[in-house]
């Protein structure tokens, strides 16, 4: 049996709420991508340039929240199909909220640099994490594309290591905290910064997991992890 | 493939159901449970068989020679296949609207009227209420309440589709059949009718085959889907329109069917 719809322009439909939403990916993974880049280096014109583009993220989602419910009135889609088009619909909310976080970051490194405050804390884990959550961001999209659950499963692993390392770096914050008290403002901007981070990782989760629900039909959120593992690999 | 209702009390259950047009094998080897008090759904192309299967549980075919049914349907227990049957009681316990609305060239009154007394004889005060209980049943008797006497060819096609339901359940049948009861209808029609579909389920057992998947998905607590004379998926409705088992149910439901 073919797997192409009878319709053509409800495939038509659904390749183009697809491509729109990897579009809004490609947009949210340069915004984080340079909103850590901006931190990095401490440079104020790329904090201003992402903050600048936060728009263009939220018009994404509410275009393609807009062509999702047209689907859904014009087409009662069923079955995958149905499944496909909810995970998009929420999958773009996740994806809005990563535009939000790499906006916090850009707007605490614009704040950190304006006030030029003294800034002598190792962020490397924070710097490590960002490449992280960069790269499940990346790799959740990935599988949505390929609609690949076990690509999936494995983002879902990975997330937890980038908890790890928040909760490494928020121990180390609070050591640096106690020796100099004269940090701590700074310092507060930057466990915002790495809780945005942090938050990243958890929205690829969530992108990842609605993978596994549109290609198995599970609703995996909120499963323990071996149980997800095993939902993916039906 | 079987849904979860064992809880269920079983009104009709089909074993090992054949069923031939001439040489030709239109029904292959159908095993299925029609749930007391529920509604379900036969879903599938033109031509899958699931027409037949429902004007089996009738023996509607009956009336045409060369048609044949093999194996075994249950009606509360019984073979309604065995040859003693008869088909004048079955038919008044198991009832069935056609896709096309049929009243009778005759009052509205007498559409009822006619098929209770096939079946009971009662005096005009019985008659009169039994004919206001079933216009009820079938959401009529607020629109027809006044015209009584007027043909039932005067009503609409959703009024006599509803009319055709009210002389379905006069006769207080345990089981009604609907073959494609809306595909001639408006949509406002077809809302009443699936509405009534809903509220008949407290007193009847409902079997229902539609072409349209919504309806099914809307109205229905089982679904069948058939193809090529079979039974290819039985669930529960949520879980046949959310996450189907089969491959070939996914396919049809989402218009993907060569």
């Amino acid at each position: 049996m073919p797997e192409k719809h009878l319709s053509s322009q409800f495939e038509a439909d659904l390749n183009s709420i697809n491509t729109h939403m990897m579009a809004m990916g490609g947009l949210v993974e340069s915004q984080v991508a340079n909103a850590m880049k901006s931190f990095s280096t401490m440079d104020i014109e790329m904090a201003i340039q992402v903050i600048a583009k936060e728009k263009e993220v939220n018009d994404f989602e509410i275009a393609i929240d807009k062509e999702c419910s047209e689907i859904l009135a014009q087409r009662q889609p069923t079955a995958k199909d149905l499944r496909l088009v909810l995970a998009i619909a929420k999958a773009i909310s996740n994806l809005e909220r990563v535009g939000d976080e790499a906006d916090h970051i850009a707007s605490r490194v614009k704040k950190i640099i304006e006030v030029n405050a003294p800034y002598q804390i190792n962020v490397a884990e924070i710097r490590i994490a960002g490449q992280m959550a960069l790269g499940l961001l990346r790799r959740s999209l990935d599988a949505f594309a390929r609609m690949d659950s076990k690509a999936a499963a494995l983002i879902v692993a990975d997330d937890i290591e980038i908890d790890n390392e928040f909760r490494g770096f928020v121990r180390k914050l609070n050591s640096y905290m106690s020796e100099d008290p004269r940090i701590i403002s700074t310092a507060l901007e930057i466990l915002f910064i790495a809780k945005a981070v942090e938050r990243i990782g958890d929205h690829a989760k969530n992108i990842s997991e609605f993978v596994i629900y549109v290609d198995k039909g599970t609703d995996v959120r909120h499963l323990p992890h071996d149980l997800l593992i095993k939902e993916a690999n039906k | 493939m079987t849904p979860d209702n064992t809880q269920l009390k079983n009104a009709i259950e089909v074993r090992n159901l054949d069923f031939f047009y001439g040489k030709f094998k239109g029904l292959k080897g159908i095993n299925l449970n029609i749930a007391e008090n529920k509604v379900t759904a036969f879903i599938g192309p033109s031509g899958c068989g699931k027409s037949t299967l429902l004007r089996t549980f009738n023996r509607m075919y009956d009336l045409y020679p060369g048609q044949r049914a093999e194996g075994q349907i249950n009606l509360y227990g019984e073979n309604i296949l065995d040859p003693g049957r008869d088909l004048n009681l079955l038919r008044s316990k198991v009832g069935m609207i056609f896709q096309k609305p049929t009243p009778f060239p005759m009052s509205i009154y007498d559409n009822i009227a006619f098929g209770v007394k096939l079946y009971e004889s009662l005096n005009k005060a019985d008659m009169d209420e039994r004919i206001e209980w079933a216009l009820n049943k079938a959401a009529l008797w607020n629109e027809v309440k006044d015209k009584l006497n007027q043909s039932g060819l005067s009503l609409s096609g959703g009024q006599q589709q509803r009319l055709c339901i009210a002389r379905g359940v006069a006769v207080k049948p345990s089981v009604l059949l609907l073959d494609e009861p809306t595909s001639a209808l408006d949509p406002i029609s077809t809302g009443k009718v699936e509405e009534l579909v809903h509220e008949l389920k407290s007193d009847y057992t409902v079997a229902i085959v539609t072409h349209n998947m919504q309806q099914a998905a809307r109205v229905s607590d089982f679904t069948a889907f058939m193809y090529l004379g079979e039974l290819i998926e039985f669930n529960d409705t949520k879980q046949i329109f959310l996450k189907p088992d089969r491959k070939e149910t996914e396919d049809y439901i989402t218009g993907r069917f060569g």
